[in-house]
């Protein structure tokens, strides 16, 4: 029995990698799919900044030029510490995405898409690439920033290195790129989407800054994203809890009425409305809210429970005091 | 000698001594305001990443179910003789992590999921293969158990 199903992983092996062989010989480059005229026009974002790298830096000098581009003031050498790994001379794409959150811009992760990266780019949206500029079994990792290309001309312009503008071939920048798992990401001031951003990962980008309670940030991005998806039940939540630790609890309550109106079967809503409600002592509404949040139940009935038990402790002691 | 150390025990008894007061008025403030604080922990606003990340579970199912809704996709199955409502069942019987790991394999492939390339149509096979116990290269496939 072990025999059959070790021979069954060994057929499954060959038949795997012998067709991903064939595979990678023979997947097209995106660009060849580009619909014609789909990008017509060149773009180039001449006042994206340039930042020659030191050795290696790469990392730090294409997250110093985006940061820029996003109105955050700061240098590669200023940033190395952070994102820079000496042992590994390079960074690694988690630290980037770590870095630009902690400078407070909204890291957003582009589909592996060259349409989205030329979407951006068009956009006005530089847009930080990890190549390997090398082979896959001899990796030559880099990051670089894309500001521009000209399609008729066949051309791809990079802050890269020590060159302000790197004309690439497009065919070429594409099979390093690719090289990186065509990873690819714009830095974004909260206040403004990315052209590609889907609701989802959007959120998920934000939640990162609310992790480490970048509230002001945070809350901005939100009101972005709800600019684009007004009925985000993510981003209404998210604008509500962002200005409930900013302390807007009259705020937090209107951004939380929303959230509740449009997804009357939120029970997370209705607790942070509670919880908003009760901040203002208005324990009658908040009570009403939390039951609500009860009856609808669910994986967080634990903190709906905690919160009614507040809301009837506080309650009863102002009506003591009152007596 | 002996006394000698006597003499700086009982010296440094003392000294504990006088600190155990302060020491102890320390410690019971701490374990108050512990005590104190821990309910506000309980009950408050629950942050967004809990509602995100079911949203996230939502939008990962979807890309998987669409990438198997499509024609050629389901051509493909009928051929090798799978029931595709079979196979999106398995899909919707997966856990959020797993159908999370699933998505992103699809947001590796060259295509980034839009024409349906050689590396698409390997996957699928895979991941169907898999489903039916005959691979095992997805380890968050659940595997029908056989005897």
């Amino acid at each position: 029995m072990a025999d059959t199903r070790a021979a069954r992983a060994v057929a499954g092996g060959f038949l795997f990698f012998g067709l991903l062989a064939i595979a990678g010989c023979a997947t097209p480059l995106q660009l060849e799919r580009l619909a014609p005229d789909s990008f017509p026009d060149p773009i180039e974002l001449n006042a994206v900044a340039f930042f020659p790298q030191e050795e290696y830096q790469c990392g730090p000098a294409a997250l110093a030029t985006a940061l820029a581009w996003a109105g955050i003031d700061t240098t590669p050498s200023a940033l190395a510490p952070e994102v820079y790994l000496p042992e590994r001379q390079g960074s690694l794409q988690l630290e980037m995405l770590a870095t630009a959150r902690r400078h407070g811009a909204v890291p957003y992760v582009l589909r592996p898409a060259l349409d989205d990266l030329l979407t951006e780019v068009k956009a006005g949206h530089p847009v930080v690439v990890l190549q390997n500029l090398a082979l896959s079994w001899y990796p030559k990792w880099h990051y670089a920033v894309v500001v521009g290309f000209d399609l008729a001309r066949d051309e791809v312009v990079l802050r890269s290195g020590l060159e302000r503008r790197h004309l690439v071939p497009l065919a070429v920048f594409e099979r390093t790129w690719r090289r990186g798992d065509y990873w690819a990401v714009v830095v974004m001031p909260p206040e403004r989407l990315p052209r590609t951003a889907q609701e989802t990962p959007y959120l998920q980008a934000v939640v990162g800054l609310e992790r480490i309670e970048h509230w002001q940030e945070a809350g901005r991005a939100y009101r972005s994203a709800l600019r684009r998806w007004p009925e985000s039940l993510g981003a209404q939540l998210g604008l509500g809890n962002s200005r409930y630790a900013l302390k807007d609890v009259t705020g937090a309550e209107q951004a939380y009425r929303a959230a509740v109106a449009a997804h009357p079967n939120s029970g997370i809503a209705f607790n942070n409305l509670a919880q908003a409600l009760a901040d203002q002592s208005r324990w009658d509404d908040a009570e009403a809210a939390v039951a609500k949040a009860l009856a609808l139940g669910g994986p967080h009935t634990d903190t709906f429970k905690a919160t009614a038990d507040e809301i009837r402790k506080k309650k009863n002691a102002t009506a003591d005091k009152r007596r | 000698m002996n006394r000698n150390f006597r003499v700086t025990e009982t010296l440094l008894m003392n000294k504990l001594r006088r600190l155990a007061r302060p020491i102890s008025y320390i410690v019971t403030v701490g374990v108050l305001a512990l005590s104190v604080h821990l309910p506000a922990v309980h009950a408050a606003v629950i942050g967004t990443e809990a509602v995100v990340s079911a949203q996230q579970a939502e939008f990962d199912r979807t890309r998987v179910q669409s990438l198997l809704g499509r024609a050629e996709i389901k051509q493909q199955l009928l051929a090798a003789g799978v029931d595709p409502s079979q196979v999106s069942e398995r899909v919707d019987a997966l856990n959020d992590n797993e159908v999370h790991q699933l998505a992103a394999k699809i947001d590796q492939l060259p295509a980034g999921g839009d024409a349906l390339g050689v590396l698409v149509f390997v996957f699928i096979v895979l991941l169907i293969t898999d489903i039916l116990g005959f691979t095992d290269v997805f380890p968050f496939v659940k595997k029908p158990v056989r005897r």
